[in-house]
Parts: structure tokens; sequence; C-alpha cells
């Protein structure tokens, strides 16, 4: 059965963010989260995440990591790759809730962190204001 | 469309690295959202994606709810030899599809 | 070379003097100048731009379709700044500028009657700010303190030495000094308040009235091409594909494009020519299931939701089934409210011009922001690479605001033709046809009484259409599968309260969301939810054998607000005294946008009952502030054209899946011989809440003529429009 996890909130963010890094400092920089500052809807939001990394055998990307701060849940995704991708690269695309915080880290294979953080309007939340 | 499109370039030179996009047909519901008569629709997602390179896992990755629907994975990968680059996307229901193309490597 | 040209002239931006960031000087190339000569023209900060000749331009994020709002913020602004009003000009940030400015002017959008109730403060701010400096400026010159200075239209002065400057000449010195700390603002209180409160004349009018203002859909660029477009007009169906041969022949026609997955356009030299060879495509459509769907299928489906077990609680009180089971006495009602459509004169319309390094988009729109990132979207460029340059719409309604579709689409057609400007200009069948349409709605009401008489509680259960559901999910995904706008005007408290303490209520809604695409239109849910609850009050005043002014006073004592402006009306109109003989009265009240408005009119009906002539309407409105009375007064006897044309012509049938209604000749608004005589009264009871003005006084058009109507006729009407009823507005 589902359990309903609680909305997204900081709070929420920073214990999803903690379970990745088991409480390891997370270092700004290197990351590039590239995400449009404005979107219509949220209905479909492509974005990219690029680290600045060799990937050798011996110094490369484990992991890269989105969390959002407004969407029910905070996990978008983790995506998990190594020396043989050859260029730390990925897009998808998510939904977003409401105008936020999206958030990439970098799991590194010498254990380190790093991240990029973008604020993101999501304009259909001006016209329906209090509601939101 | 059809269940799952990807994208590989046919050939590539040794060592070269290649863009692979990855698309897959699935509602990606949320599991938040309700009927007009208000009840629960049950989370139904692909939890989880990955990629293998002549029989090695390449990359994977696990998806949340708040991937789009009809999920997009783009990613990188080191050609080195040719042959069979696989895809495989799994989640709620059983959900399991699988998609492959060849690379030719010279 | 052309592109350069028309990059230069279409926008300026150039630094300034130093430390005062940026100044930008927007010239559409179509002759009209809002800025100009930047480098020269010193900003004294994101709102003021003071230049030497002492004329000053302030800058305004909203936009403008014909209510007025870039006057008003332009007071707001100039009440702080003290400068002189004669000289004063406005013009539109670009939503670029805005992004590279932290979003200075917040947010652009232009709906939920929000231009001016929320930025009065930070607008007024800006113009404060921009005093300071102007002052501290001729302080620093004459080296004396600023506290001995005083300003009056712009001329600074200092008492004691008879010393006197104008703003222009300390607006460059001004624009190097560091802005003041916020906490250092102070705003003035609102009784000395000097251009906030006074009739000033709307920036503008003298370009309309004489033609010299040039609309999106007037727009041309030097080496322009014409485009229209259709899409699937069964909403959710798919372009198969067309026969581009069969027109690529014919005058002017230059491309024949798929736009997206259910779209097909037509570039040519004129638009006519674009137009012809539209019209004369053979293209296959995918029309899906929605195909099967009419008016009368919705229709079945909304009226099962009326007595459906679930249905989503907006507002409760007390036991409302206890209060109708031990009831001496209930009636009870069905209302039912069309798909109406914005129908703005000027169909929608976008300019773009697309390389790989740069799209332009120049757009009507009601928020700029909105359209910068469908521009974003649809050219696949980052934000450095984009500009939108707004366009005073033609216009608006809602239609502009929350739905980009034309500004995608205008840039996926250019970004087919790199370098070339297109003008997408819909069709007004288009125009009809994709429409985000007012959703439809039915009502069941029953109230319970006892056995004096009294009302003991009222059920009111909607059945119909979320705009949320549709637009924005995330709401309703967050209120648990509830559209919590739904209630707008009947909520249980915020903007939209309901005006009135019932001992036992309920409000639920049974949300039954239908193919057609719903959107926010002007008033939104406040249109369908006034008629039915101010109708159905007058139904139960009628049952209990009581005046329907003083049933309403009953139940309005915890809202005094509500009260003034109800009163306000019924004083006006004569409601104690009789009528002219053969005139009926009828009354309405509501609160939405946080603004208090009620009606009464006057209306005589012909023996057959068919003809209704509207004598006279008082309107009264409490937004808390008046910005500018005579604004408003224009915006009231604007909202009963809209009223008045919705309740007796408007409405949106669905066949076959898609819209029945493709032009004004079966969509048709009042014209000006049948429209009555508007008095307006403005309550500007003050408060620390501004209510807004250009959609609240709409929604209690419809009630007071429909309780006027059973008044001369004895003759409930519960649906709308009443041409459907062969009834019609003389």
């Amino acid at each position: 059965m589902l359990v309903l996890p609680a909305l997204a909130t900081p709070e929420a963010l920073q214990a999803a963010l903690a379970k990745i890094t088991g409480g390891a400092n997370v270092r700004r920089g290197r990351v590039k989260l590239q995400l449009p500052p404005l979107v219509e809807n949220g209905n479909s939001v492509e974005f990219s995440v690029t680290v600045d990394s060799p990937m050798t055998s011996t110094d490369y990307v484990k992991a890269i990591h989105v969390f959002t701060e407004k969407n029910p849940q905070p996990y978008v995704i983790n995506a998990y790759l190594g020396p043989h991708a050859g260029r730390a690269r990925i897009t998808t695309r998510t939904r977003l809730a409401d105008s936020q915080t999206v958030h990439a880290v970098a799991e590194l294979s010498d254990g380190s962190f790093w991240s990029d953080s973008v604020s993101v309007v999501v304009t259909l939340s001006a016209c329906i204001g209090d509601l939101v | 469309m059809a269940d799952a499109i990807v994208s590989v370039p046919p050939s590539a030179r040794p060592g070269e690295i290649v863009e692979i996009r990855a698309l897959v047909r699935h509602p990606m519901e949320t599991g938040f959202r309700h009927t007009q008569t208000g009840e629960r629709i049950p989370r139904n997602i692909i939890t989880h994606f990955e990629c293998s390179y002549q029989g090695a896992q390449v990359f994977r990755a696990t998806l949340h709810p708040s991937i789009t629907a009809n999920p997009l994975l783009v990613f990188a990968l080191r050609a080195t030899v040719s042959g069979r680059i696989e895809f495989r996307w799994s989640g709620d229901n059983g959900f399991s599809v699988t998609e492959s193309a060849m690379i030719r490597v010279a | 070379m052309e592109n350069i040209n028309l990059n230069r002239r279409s926008f300026l931006v150039s630094s300034a003097v130093a430390g005062g960031g940026l100044a930008l000087g927007l010239q559409l190339p179509f002759g009209i100048t809002t800025a100009q000569a930047a480098e020269t023209v010193p900003e004294i900060n994101a709102w003021v731009v003071i230049k030497p000749d002492d004329s000053v331009v302030i800058r305004v994020a909203r936009s403008e379709m014909g209510q007025g709002t870039i006057t008003g913020l332009a007071q707001l602004v100039v009440e702080e700044l003290e400068c002189d009003w004669s000289k004063v000009s406005t013009e539109y940030p670009t939503p670029g500028e805005n992004l590279k400015r932290n979003r200075v002017w917040q947010s652009y959008s232009t709906g939920g009657s929000r231009g001016i109730r929320t930025s009065h403060d930070y607008v007024r701010r800006g113009g404060a700010a921009a005093r300071m400096m102007l002052m501290q400026a001729a302080a620093d010159q004459w080296k004396v303190p600023v506290n001995q200075l005083t300003v009056n239209k712009g001329v600074i002065a200092h008492g004691a030495s008879g010393r006197k400057v104008s703003y222009g000449k300390v607006a460059a010195a001004a624009a190097k000094l560091t802005p003041p700390d916020e906490k250092a603002i102070k705003l003035k209180d609102p009784k000395s308040w000097k251009v906030i409160g006074k009739p000033m004349k709307r920036f503008g009018t003298v370009d309309k009235v004489t033609g010299r203002q040039v609309y999106g859909a007037d727009l041309k660029l030097p080496g322009m091409v014409n485009a229209t477009i259709m899409e699937c007009p069964v909403f959710g169906g798919k372009l198969k594909g067309f026969d581009a041969a069969k027109v690529t022949g014919m005058k002017g026609v230059k491309q024949v494009l798929r736009v997206g997955d259910s779209a097909v356009a037509v570039v040519a030299d004129t638009w006519w020519h674009a137009k012809k060879a539209l019209d004369a495509l053979p293209a296959e459509w995918d029309f899906g299931d929605n195909v099967k769907v009419s008016s009368a299928s919705i229709a079945e489906v909304l009226k099962a939701g009326l007595d459906a077990p679930q249905a989503f609680v907006g507002n409760k009180a007390g036991d409302i089934q206890s209060a109708i089971k031990g009831a001496a006495k209930t009636i009870d009602a069905v209302y039912e409210y069309p798909y109406q459509n914005h129908a703005p004169m000027e169909p929608m319309n976008a300019t773009a011009r697309y390389t790989p390094d740069r799209c332009e988009v120049w757009v009507p729109t009601q928020d700029g922001e909105a359209s910068f990132a469908a521009t974003l979207e649809a050219s696949g460029l980052t934000a450095d690479k984009c500009e939108v340059y707004k366009i005073d719409l033609g216009g608006g309604f809602g239609r502009r605001g929350a739905f980009q579709d034309y500004v995608k689409q205008a840039v996926l057609i250019a970004k087919q033709m790199p370098g070339t400007p297109v003008k997408l200009l819909w069709s007004r069948e288009e125009d009809m046809r994709q429409g985000r349409y007012h959703p439809v709605m039915q009502c069941k009401l029953t109230g319970s009484f006892d056995s004096a008489n009294n009302l003991t509680g009222l059920h009111m259960r909607l059945s119909g259409q979320s705009i949320l559901a549709s637009v924005r999910p995330a709401i309703v995904e967050k209120a648990g599968g509830k559209d919590p706008l739904a209630f707008q005007g009947v909520a249980d408290s915020g903007e939209h309260s309901i005006g009135y303490t019932f001992p036992n209520l309920l409000i639920d809604h049974a949300m039954r969301n239908p193919h057609v695409p719903p959107g926010f239109w002007r008033g939104v849910n406040i249109n369908q939810n006034a008629v039915f609850i101010e109708c159905f009050m007058d139904e139960l005043a009628h049952a209990a054998g009581q005046d329907p002014l003083e049933f309403r006073r009953k139940f309005m004592a915890q809202h005094p607000r509500n009260l003034g402006v109800l009163n306000a009306v019924a004083e006006r109109i004569g409601w104690t005294k009789p009528a002219p003989k053969g005139r009926f009265r009828g009354l309405a009240q509501m609160k939405a946008f946080d603004s208090f408005v009620a009606a009464a009119c006057e209306i005589s009906v012909d023996s057959t009952g068919n003809k209704v002539k509207v004598h006279r309407i008082v309107a009264a409105t409490d937004p808390g502030y008046a910005v500018n009375p005579a604004q408003i007064e224009r915006q009231i006897a604007g909202s009963f054209v809209y009223g008045l044309s919705a309740l007796f012509m408007q409405e949106c049938t669905v066949k076959d899946g898609r819209i029945e209604q493709d032009n004004f000749h079966v969509y048709n608004s009042m014209r000006i011989a049948q429209m009555p005589k508007v008095e307006s009264i403005i309550m500007a009871t003050g408060g620390p809440i501004w209510g807004g003005i250009g959609e609240p006084t709409i929604c209690v058009a419809a009630p007071a003529v429909l309780n006027a109507y059973f008044k001369a006729t004895g003759k409930r009407l519960r649906s709308v429009p009443l041409k459907n009823q062969g009834i019609e507005l003389v």
C-alpha cells in the first residue's frame, strides 16, 4: 500500500539531501543546473545538469540528484553514471507545482558533493494569487 | 508513439562520446491526483531505468512522481566497441519495457 | 543590414550614468516612441526615468487593455515622487529586462483584478525612493541638509536661501546616488494624497480615438510575412496530415507548415492570401473520442452531479442535513450557466522573429513574463537570447494571460523561417473556436424554513467544470482534489468570501470536467455563483413573504461592508419608495477580488415578457481605496456592457466536440442603444486591504436584472443566456 509522504518542504528537502550525502558537506560549484528561469505552467519543464569532471576511471561523477522545494515530494531523479559516460550531463523533464528553487547535487568518485540551485518562476501562479 | 523511442547514433569513432536519448510512453501518474469524485488515483510511475552496453550497465536512474509523463532521459556514453545498447524501464504494477539499438564503432 | 536595423530600432539597451543601472529605451519600429536616447536619460530607479527637460517616464509592468491600469499605477508612483503630472508618460519594461534585474518590477500578470491592489505598496515605494534621491542630489549640490528642502510638482526648493531647482536638473546626479534603505522610506498618509484619488485622464486615449494606436494586429515589421493558423477544432484532436501542394501555387503563399501536433499554418505575403489558402487547404484530422460530445451530453453529466453523493465541500456551517430534515418547509431550484467566450475585438496574435541566436516576440499580452516563458519554451533558446515586447491589448478579459498558445505558435512558425519576422494573426473563427471558455456549471439550491418562516439553512450544490483542474492541476492536487476557485464569491474566507451568515450552510461542488478547455473569463467563477446565490436569495425572500432587501439584511450583520454597498444602492434607487409606473426593481451584492459590490436596477418588460428594457442601474463599489475614480466609473459601466451581454446573448454550445459559435453574428454583444444609464457609487472605506476593480461588478448585473424580471412578470429565469428563452434586451 502506498503511504503518502508529507508534502515537500525545506525540511523534507534537507532530510532527502541528508539521506544522499550521509551528512557530508555539500559545496557549491562544479555543477551547472540549466532550467528556464520562467515557465508558463510547470506541467513539463526540461532541464539539464552538467558536472565539471574529466570522467576518467579515477575521477568521475558517480551520481546526480535533483530535488525541488515545493513539489509534493522533494525528489525528482537520482541518476547513476560512471566513467563510461565520458561526459557528466543528463537531461530530463519535471513537473513544477509552483514557483520554487530546484537543486542539483553531484556525488563525485572522491566522495565529495557539489551543487547548484536555480529559482524558477511559474508565471501562472501570479494570476491565481493567494490560492497558491 | 511506440512504447519506447531511443536515439543512438548508428556509428561512432572509438572513444567518441555520443548522446543517447530515451523516451518511453507512460502516464507517470503521481499518486497525488484525485478523480473528479475525489478518489485518490493510485500512483503508477516508472521507478527505474537502466542502460547497458555490451551487457554491462553504464547508466541507471531512479525516477520519482515529479518526472513528467512520457519520461525523456538524455545522457552520454563513450563508444568503445561495436555492439548492442539495451534499455530497460520498470515501475509500478509490473511495468516493464525494453528496447535496444546497435552502434557501429570504427 | 536590415536585421541589424530592426534590432537597433526595436530595442535599445545601454548603460546609463555610472551606478544608475540600465535605462532602456524601447522604440517599436512603427513610429511610436515610448522612450529614447537612453544614453542621456538618467534612470533614478527601476520605476522612474527623468529627462533633462523635466519630463518623467514611469515604468509600468502591468498591461493596458482598456482598463486604465497604467494610468492608476503611474498615479501611485507620482504621488510619492511629487513630480508634475502633466509631464508624465509611461513605458513597459520588457520581461527580459525584468529577469536580468532580478525581477525588480515583480509580477507582470494583469489578471485577477490585481494590477493595482497587489502592487500599490512597492510602486509607491519606488516613487518615494526616487524622490528621496532627487532631493538628496539637490541637497548635495547646495550643501544644505535635505530636511530643509521641500518639493512641489518636481521643483525642489530651499526656503531659507530661496534657491530652486527642477528634477530634470538634478536627475543625473540623483541617478548616481545609492538608493535609500527600504526602512527609511515612509509612505504618505492617504489623507495627504494629491494625485491618488483624482480623476486623471487616461493615457493613450487620443491615440486610440484617432486611430494612431498600433495594436498587435496592425504591427508591421520590415520584411515581415503573415501567417494564419487552424488548430484541430475538436479539442484534444490531432492533425493527421494536409495536402500542401493544393495551395502552394495560390497567390502570395510562401509556406504551409505543421505547428505542433494539432495545427497547420499558412504563411503568405499578406494575411488575406494566407487566410484564403488556409481555407482551401485539405487537412485531415484525428478528432478522437471527444467528437461525440455535445452540449446535451455535457448537461446530462452535470445534471447527475446535482444529486451525486460525493462533492467537495467549499463552505460549511452548522448541520444542513438536520436543518432540511427538520424543516417546516423547503424550496429548491436548479440554475444553469453556459460556456462563454472572451471574444475580444482583436483576435489572438503575436509577431515573432527567430534566429538561432535571438528570438523576439511582439505581443499584446496580459502577462509579459508568461509570454516570455512561452517564447523560451517554443524557441528552445536561453533567456539571454529572447525578448518580448508588449503591445497594448485590443481586449483581454482573461484570454491573453494564463494562456500563451498563440505566442508558442508564432515562435514555432518563425522557427521554421529563421530571420524572417512572422506575424501570426488568428481569424475571428479561429479565435472563437479555440477559446479558453467560461466554465459550464449547474447549481441546485435548497432552502429550509422553520414554522415561523425563518430561513434555517441553505444548501448550494454546484455541478460543473473546474478551471484549475485543467489549467493548474498542482493546486487541485494540493487541495485533495478540490478546486478552491470554484467557490469564488461564496467561499468561507478570503478575497471571495460569502456576504451572509446562515445558521446552517453547505456549499459543495461535484466536479464534472468536460473536454472543452476552460479559462479565466473576466470575473471567473463569481459570474455563475452570483446568479445562483443572489437569485435564490430572492426566491427565499419570496417564499418567506419578505422584501428581498430586508430578507438579505437579516444575514448580513457580520458583513458590514457587504451591507454598506447594498444599502447604498438601495437608497440611491429609492428601494423603499414605489418604482416609476411600469418599472420593476431588482438587486444583488457580492464580495469579489477583495472589493464589495452591489447593483440595483430598474427594468420594464413588454406584455409578451420577451422584451426587456433596462432603464437604470445603480452600482456601488467599495474597493477600500479609489486610485482614480473616473477610471473606476468607466470600469463599472463597462462591467454592465459585459455582464448584460453575457446575460442576454452569449453562449457557446458544443456540437460534435467543437464550439459552434464561430463569429459575432452568433455570439452577440449589446449595442449602445441598449445600454442603460449606470450611476456608480464609489465607497473608499480604507483599511489594510485594497480591492480590485476590473472584474467584481460584472457578476451583479445578471442577478439584479433577473430578480427585477421576476418582480415584473412573476416568472423565474434560471438559465442563461436569456436569448434561449426568446427574451431580448431592447
